[in-house]
């Protein structure tokens, strides 16, 4: 698709900025439900996102035909001129530089020149693992491949090619025992390649064993506990808790977070650091431009306890007269961007694992993430497993832990930050739009005053 | 379509097309204020084909080279999925025809729309320190179905969607109500008096002491239970041995006043279907009568590994509103019902001697949902005593086993609403253990 051809779709825009992403995704999966293979297929497809500034109003027209564009043009601009006679502060887009670049990632092996046999028998090896223990009842286990070449036009003059290539597999594995069925978590996945997919046996082994081992686990005791994360939960507390609202536009429109959210206000403990850096090279968060054409950037969020930055679009820019930081990311073809974390993760402190246990000395370890969600200042995620842990010694393993809690106390009371760092390798965000590359992570932190839940 | 499908035909001896063709208009107030439009032109194909048993899939949204699709789907027959089924003959014409889109809805202009959403802030507003978020979603989606075997049906939907919500200070935590239709409709003054007055009384922070406590909830956080019972149920976790509902047909597994079902065919609701996605005949499907399991539920796939009839329960659906045109077709409820009771809202709200209103959740997704167990956020927590709304409880957890706790059920609310997952009312239970 070359420049000259988005070019044209744009050139009787009247409005004073548009620009116009078009993208091809190459979508290839294979997944196994036990033993059987339900799915191998490999997709193509492409589609276009158009965005009109035009009064002040900013509109969007996802639109999947190339003849569909002087129609979606139309669209655009009498639904953003339909916004600017409402709007009260008329929409500026913060100033960024013009780029005119053409980037592709660094791979440690491309997906796209290993054959799709080899691709099955790799998944294949990995999902036999589990199923030949008696107690393993089930695995959904699925290889991922997303291959995103992206074109970007805009009407100041920016030009940019970028490819996002995203490999993943894993999924679950499930135990069974009498009436009681445990699911565990398992996969690896990132931005770099093929490569980091190999020689996961051992994973998957202890994968196995941990669901086999949860059988036997008790049932957590509702309560307000002390614990201490692992980093992939510190990573999800991070994300859940406290990264969305350092997204502006989920803030913005709510005068009270406004008010309580404030850059330089004292908002954690004064261990905590949170940087979000989406140009960490490797990770699965890594990207060069956002989906507004804008060079990404790190950005510290909370430094030493205070609040310190925020993502933004340029719209969000403008409007909270703070600088751009690229944070601006679509799904893909069939979304405009919204603001999304990168890589966000919790700057490592100097407390060794075990000290922070003998500082805890009564209370939950716990391990693994099942999910979150928040809510504004409140907050729920799931974790994994876990263990008790008493005078600083680890006990009995624990299951079914959702943890809930408050965004600014919670934060006020992370006491203990470890020296450790540990970023995720399976995202997934799903604000709105699902962002399969969202990254989090951190060291293991001590909590103190956390509420879990339990029967 | 014909073509493809000839195309197709060339290499293989049973094809698949469903094509997807779609409009819409998404348009969100936030703070009281129009914020976005979005518009989509969208369209869309996946192909599906059998060879020696063997099943192949591909998709795209944009069928430039049919070759090329065609390709893709022959690939991916190498990997030996199998398919146990074939796909299904032109069925004899429904009984009934459904009336499923109006006609005029997509002549309406955006801003016949942004003024009715401008109309709900306007009255929200109103004296409330409230956050007044209304969202406005039109659709016209055209579905046509066609197979080797003759099957060539359309169904065209109109969906109009209007979500009113009153969030409190500091928090997107609020309470809300839906609108659900197949064109415009005014949304109901006596809903929007219901989000105001109820705001009103529980703006007020309490804490009070946590325990086991009944607990209220609120039509748009019962996803969050029938949510397990839907995975229970699945014909999948049925085939894998996963389900703990397995050889509990006719059981009496919950309270008798729970009936669940599914009816696709209830065009007095949005997106009513007379075939699945694979082409088989919706009917109404019973899952829980009394309290009794009567039924799990198939597609294709797992209706023929289970030696069962396709039920017509197969739809492309996602966990997390997947592209409809990448997904293949599993085992679905879409179209959930629960029974009402004979108690108002505000009946129930007065019976309780202490507990909880479940307005909103978090969480659903977390925790082990086939083993039926739930550990979700409650935000807002409205707390009542005797009968009288107190004020709103802060990070309040709700957790327990729907095995257990949808044994307690008090009562349910007198109608259902077009919410999240299904239409449904409002359930009060006993004995729900809450947190704090």
């Amino acid at each position: 698709m070359p420049f000259t051809h988005l070019e044209s779709i744009l050139t009787n825009v009247r409005a004073e900025y548009a620009d116009l992403r078009y993208e091809t995704k190459k979508e290839v999966q294979i997944v196994f439900s036990g033993p059987e293979l339900t799915q191998i297929s490999s997709s193509t497809t492409d589609g276009y996102v158009m965005r009109v500034l035009k009064n002040g109003g900013f509109s969007t027209v996802v639109f999947t035909e190339e003849k569909d564009g002087p129609a979606a043009l139309a669209r655009a601009e009498e639904n953003a001129e339909l916004i600017s006679r409402f709007i009260i502060k008329p929409v500026r887009l913060a100033k960024t530089e013009v780029v005119r670049d053409t980037f592709s990632p660094n791979l440690d092996e491309d997906p796209r020149s290993v054959d799709m046999e080899e691709k099955l028998q790799l998944t294949r090896s990995y999902n036999q693992r589990p199923l030949q223990q008696a107690k393993i009842v089930t695995t959904q286990i699925q290889y991922l491949e997303l291959v995103r070449e992206k074109w970007f036009i805009n009407t100041e003059g920016t030009r940019i090619r970028e490819d996002l290539i995203t490999t993943r597999l894993g999924g679950t594995i499930t135990s069974q025992e009498g009436g009681l069925t445990q699911t565990v978590r398992v996969g690896r996945g990132g931005s770099s390649g093929f490569a980091l997919l190999r020689n996961q046996e051992a994973l998957f082994e202890a994968k196995t064993a941990l669901a086999l081992d949860l059988l036997k686990a008790k049932p957590v005791k509702g309560g307000t506990y002390s614990v201490i994360l692992n980093p992939n939960l510190a990573g999800v507390f991070t994300h859940e808790a406290f990264g969305h609202f350092s997204e502006a536009d989920l803030i913005e429109d709510s005068p009270s977070m406004l008010e309580k959210l404030q850059l330089g206000t004292a908002i954690g403990h004064p261990n905590l650091t949170i940087i979000d850096d989406p140009t960490r090279p490797g990770q699965l968060g890594f990207y060069k431009y956002d989906d507004e054409g804008v060079t990404a950037r790190p950005v510290p969020l909370i430094t030493r306890g205070v609040l310190a930055g925020r993502l933004h679009s340029r719209r969000t820019a403008a409007r909270f007269g703070e600088p751009p930081t690229g944070h601006a990311i679509a799904e893909d073809y069939r979304y405009g961007p919204i603001i999304r974390m990168g890589t966000i993760f919790i700057q490592p402190g100097q407390t060794p694992f075990d000290t922070l246990m003998s500082e805890l000395n009564d209370g939950l370890y716990l391990i693994g993430t099942l999910g979150g969600q928040t809510s504004g200042e409140n907050f729920t995620f799931g974790a994994e497993y876990g263990y008790e842990i008493k005078n600083g010694r680890q006990g009995d393993m624990i299951r079914d832990i959702n943890i809930s809690g408050n965004l600014y106390h919670t934060l006020q009371h992370i006491e203990g930050i470890g020296d450790d760092l540990e970023l995720s390798q399976l995202g997934g965000c799903g604000k709105g739009q699902t962002n399969i590359r969202s990254c989090h992570g951190g060291p293991h932190i001590l909590v103190r005053d956390v509420v879990i839940g339990g029967r | 379509m014909e073509a493809l499908l000839e195309r197709a035909l060339q290499s293989v001896p049973q094809v698949e097309i469903y094509e997807q063709k779609l409009q819409s208009d998404q348009i969100q107030f936030e703070n009281g204020r129009l914020k976005e439009i979005e518009t989509k032109m969208q369209s869309g194909l996946s192909l599906r084909i059998i060879k020696d048993g063997c099943l192949g899939f591909a998709y795209t949204r944009n069928l430039v080279n049919p070759d090329v699709l065609v390709r893709e789907a022959l690939d991916s027959l190498q990997g030996g999925v199998e398919a146990p089924f074939d796909f299904p003959a032109d069925p004899p014409p429904p009984t009934k025809a459904l009336r499923t889109h109006d006609p005029h809805f997509m002549e309406w202009s955006n801003t016949a729309l942004v003024e009715e959403g401008r109309r709900i802030c306007d009255t929200l507003s109103g004296s409330l320190q409230a956050q007044v978020n209304v969202s406005i979603h039109r659709q016209d989606q055209e579905i046509r179905l066609l197979n080797s075997r003759g099957f060539d049906q359309s169904i065209r939907s109109t969906f109009y969607f209007l979500n009113a919500s009153l969030l409190f200070p500091g928090s997107q935590a609020g309470l809300e109500r839906h609108l659900a239709s197949q064109g415009f409709e005014r949304f109901p003054e006596e809903q929007l008096a219901f989000l105001q007055e109820l705001f009103k009384q529980s703006t007020k922070e309490v804490r009070p002491l946590p325990g086991k406590m009944k607990v209220l909830f609120f039509p748009e956080t019962l996803y969050a239970l029938i949510w397990r019972i839907q995975a229970a149920a699945n014909g999948k976790n049925i085939y894998e041995k996963t389900s703990p509902l397995l050889n509990k047909l006719e059981t009496a597994l919950f309270d008798s006043k729970l009936s669940l079902y599914d009816d696709p065919l209830n065009d007095a609701q949005p997106f009513a279907r007379s075939f699945d996605d694979e082409g088989i005949p919706c009917r109404r499907l019973s899952i829980i009568e009394g309290g009794v399991l009567k039924n799990f539920y198939y597609d294709l796939f797992y209706g023929a590994k289970l030696k069962k009839p396709p039920g017509g329960q197969g739809f492309k659906s996602g966990l997390w509103g997947g592209e409809t045109v990448a997904l293949k077709p599993k085992p679905t409820l879409e179209y959930l019902y629960l029974l009402p009771g004979e108690k108002s809202l505000e009946a129930l709200v007065r019976s309780m001697d202490r507990g909880l209103l479940a307005a909103g959740i978090l969480g659903a997704h977390s925790g082990n949902i086939l083993n039926g167990d739930f550990s979700i956020g409650l935000a807002p927590a409205i707390y009542v005593e005797n009968g009288e709304i107190i004020g709103r409880v802060k990070d309040a957890m709700a957790a327990g086993n729907i095995y257990e706790s949808l044994k307690n059920v008090v009562a349910l609310e007198d109608r259902g609403h077009s919410t999240y997952g299904g239409t449904f009312p409002s359930l009060l239970l006993d004995q729900v253990n809450v947190a704090w």
